[in-house]
């Protein structure tokens, strides 16, 4: 039990440093987009009828801080990410990140995580019955069913069932509220109304990651159901249920909680595009705008580290199941 | 004659395949008393394990037994009829419980993230009306009487933290630990290095004495053979081409092939001369040969009889048979001149 703390928390100081990581490759690639916070303020204020002239800009950059050193500067943002969790004021909008993403990052992670959930949901059983049946038809409609998941964009699967819906039910199903709840405060209500229509974003986003899940799964589950331990188990009398179970699924399982990382990966770089054709007003959309339009490189900047840290995070947890499913693992990087 | 424990009649192994179905044994018979050691050789491919495998049901679900084929096993309870069993609560009688099987590979006959410890305890509860408790306690004295040392800490180890000679006594010691009457031995030997081999064949011998347990030992291995089986069971593409005590076999062996695979042994005293290998390969199951199965190989090959027609077996001396034409008409010819 000590060791597993003592690797728990050699692990999390190696995600630490991870993140601190991952927060300089962020700010220096803000850094890199042309012009700064101050310039792209006064443009801003320019292109609603103010003059401005170059001493205006420098008397905005020292305002800002932004004639310190880049180091310095990165240092001071890192400190009020890790200490105060501050991402600092939007560049354009002259308000606070934490209150301008608010709940925002969480109906995000929820989405991206829930539609994970779902789709291992979904997966592990699926691929455990297409692996161990020998069942032609049901073995053809898993492989039909995930080869659609992973040939079909996300983005036409979306904008499918919206025209689908329109024409049906007279309703785009797109955001994530309707427009009675759309600026409401939380109540049972608007929980309700956001479970209405969470439901389509979390599905585009799980169906790839369904597909994708429940290939690795069969395919992990037919690779150790053909091992010689498991013909062994069989003739020590070990039979349905539990040998399922007991033998080739506990060993399938390491890889596949391996897997959980990069698929998160793959609906967060997912969710911008579905954000857009959804018109949702979630982390996502707010990214792309961000990025692409206003060109907010506080904000953006502020919201790819909220994504990269939640992909360590989660690459956190993989790490602390894995050594907890497998004793090779645990042996490996335990000793003893 | 004692009754035999364990009776195998007309045993034809078939698969369903893609490219159809395939014969992998075709009508073998044979018995092995209690307390008996019986050798099954042959090169890979000539069915040994698939034979093996079917004492226990466990080939694969495209597997075809052949109507008339029957394996029957003598228990204290009666008659079982072996491939009659369906559900897993009739298998279980055999499966861990009369039988029990010690594969090739020992690393990878244990589960990688299950202790061998509860490994042990799964099968004899399932085979026992121990406690949980008293599982451990025959599982550690089963780990302790194979000669693993330390058997208690080693009980809480996984396969991967055992060596390679200890893991194959682990299976051994898992394999006895429900006293079963017949064990399968299906070249357990064969991963091991020389040295480690010669101590798990003497524990094996040791333990058949003290529990009075037959073996069924398959090997390609004929060295092996001299040293553990008191019967031999010669295979060659799915067919038994002789049987024999391990004496008859391997002082006179009467088959053709039985003769190439000892003449393929590398001798003490010619040591530079060069190995005689049996000539050409086993074929392939899809293009089985007509008449005897053998004929492609052998050296004493009789054009229009051999492969024409199927050899039946020729009783030589007691207990000692083979398949063969040439065999035969040797027989045939000495009972024939003093008439």
């Amino acid at each position: 039990m000590f060791q597993f703390a003592q690797f728990a928390a050699t692990r999390f100081g190696l995600a630490i440093v991870t993140l601190l990581l991952v927060s300089f490759i962020v700010f220096s690639l803000m850094e890199l987009v042309p012009g700064n916070c101050a310039e792209r303020y006064l443009a801003f204020k320019n292109t609603q009828g103010s003059q401005i002239t170059v001493e205006d800009i420098a008397a905005e950059e020292k305002r800002l801080g932004l004639d310190r050193p880049f180091i310095v500067r990165w240092g001071s943002w890192v400190g009020n990410v890790f200490l105060k969790g501050d991402f600092g004021e939007s560049c354009i909008l002259r308000l606070s990140i934490n209150r301008l993403l608010g709940e925002k990052i969480f109906l995000t992670l929820g989405i991206c995580f829930t539609s994970l959930l779902f789709a291992y949901l979904i997966a592990i059983p699926f691929g455990m019955i297409s692996a161990t049946s020998t069942s032609a038809t049901a073995n053809n409609a898993v492989r039909f069913v995930s080869y659609l998941g992973l040939a079909m964009p996300n983005f036409l699967l979306a904008l499918m069932i919206m025209l689908f819906s329109t024409v049906v039910f007279g309703d785009s199903l797109t955001g994530l509220f309707s427009k009675e709840f759309r600026d409401a405060p939380w109540s049972y209500d608007r929980v309700i109304d956001f479970l209405s229509r969470a439901w389509l974003p979390i599905f585009i986003l799980g169906w790839s990651a369904t597909a994708f899940a429940l290939q690795t799964v069969r395919a992990l589950m037919s690779d150790e159901i053909g091992k010689l331990y498991v013909t062994a188990a069989k003739a020590r009398g070990v039979s349905g249920a539990r040998l399922l179970w007991r033998y080739p699924a506990r060993h399938a399982l390491g890889p596949i909680v391996n897997s959980l990382g990069f698929d998160l990966n793959r609906v967060f770089n997912e969710l911008p595009i579905v954000a857009v054709i959804l018109t949702l007003t979630e982390m996502g959309a707010l990214l792309l705008e961000s990025l692409a339009r206003s060109n907010d490189q506080q904000l953006a900047g502020a919201i790819i580290f909220i994504l990269t840290a939640s992909i360590v995070f989660l690459n956190f947890i993989t790490d602390m199941l894995l050594a907890v499913l497998d004793p090779r693992v645990r042996r490996s990087v335990m000793g003893g | 004659m004692t009754q035999p424990l364990i009776s195998v009649e007309n045993l034809s192994i078939k698969f369903h395949t893609d490219e159809g179905l395939i014969t992998a044994v075709d009508k073998i018979s044979f018995d092995i008393a209690p307390g008996e050691v019986l050798g099954l050789v042959g090169e890979s491919g000539s069915g040994k394990s698939v034979t093996a495998k079917a004492l226990m049901q466990l080939n694969s679900s495209n597997t075809v037994y052949t109507d008339d084929s029957r394996i029957t096993l003598q228990t204290d309870d009666g008659t079982i009829d072996i491939l009659e069993l369906k559900k897993a609560k009739e298998l279980n009688l055999i499966r861990g419980g009369a039988i029990s099987m010690i594969f090739q590979e020992p690393m990878a006959s244990f589960a990688p993230a299950i202790t061998v410890g509860k490994q042990m305890v799964e099968q004899l509860m399932l085979h026992s009306s121990m406690t949980k408790k008293e599982a451990r306690e025959h599982a550690i004295d089963m780990l302790d009487r194979v000669g693993i040392s330390d058997a208690a800490r080693r009980f809480d180890q996984h396969a991967f933290e055992f060596s390679g000679g200890m893991r194959q006594r682990a299976m051994i010691a898992m394999a006895l630990s429900t006293k079963p009457k017949l064990l399968i031995a299906d070249e357990p030997t064969t991963a091991l290095d020389v040295t480690i081999q010669a101590q798990v064949i003497d524990l094996m011998k040791d333990l058949v004495e003290e529990f009075g347990m037959a073996i069924l030992f398959i090997t390609h291995d004929l060295g092996v053979i001299a040293q553990t089986a008191d019967r031999v069971a010669v295979m060659y593409l799915g067919e038994l081409v002789e049987t024999g005590s391990v004496r008859q076999v391997i002082r006179e062996p009467a088959h053709p092939y039985t003769q190439g695979l000892l003449n393929a042994l590398p001798k003490l005293e010619k040591l530079d001369e060069p190995l005689t290998p049996v000539p050409g390969d086993i074929p392939s199951p899809l293009e089985r040969p007509s008449g005897c199965v053998f004929h492609t190989r052998c050296s004493q090959f009789i054009e229009g009889t051999c492969d024409a027609s199927i050899p039946s077996v020729t009783a030589l001396a007691d207990g000692h048979a083979a398949a063969c034409f040439v065999v035969d008409q040797a027989v045939r010819g000495k009972t024939e001149v003093p008439a």
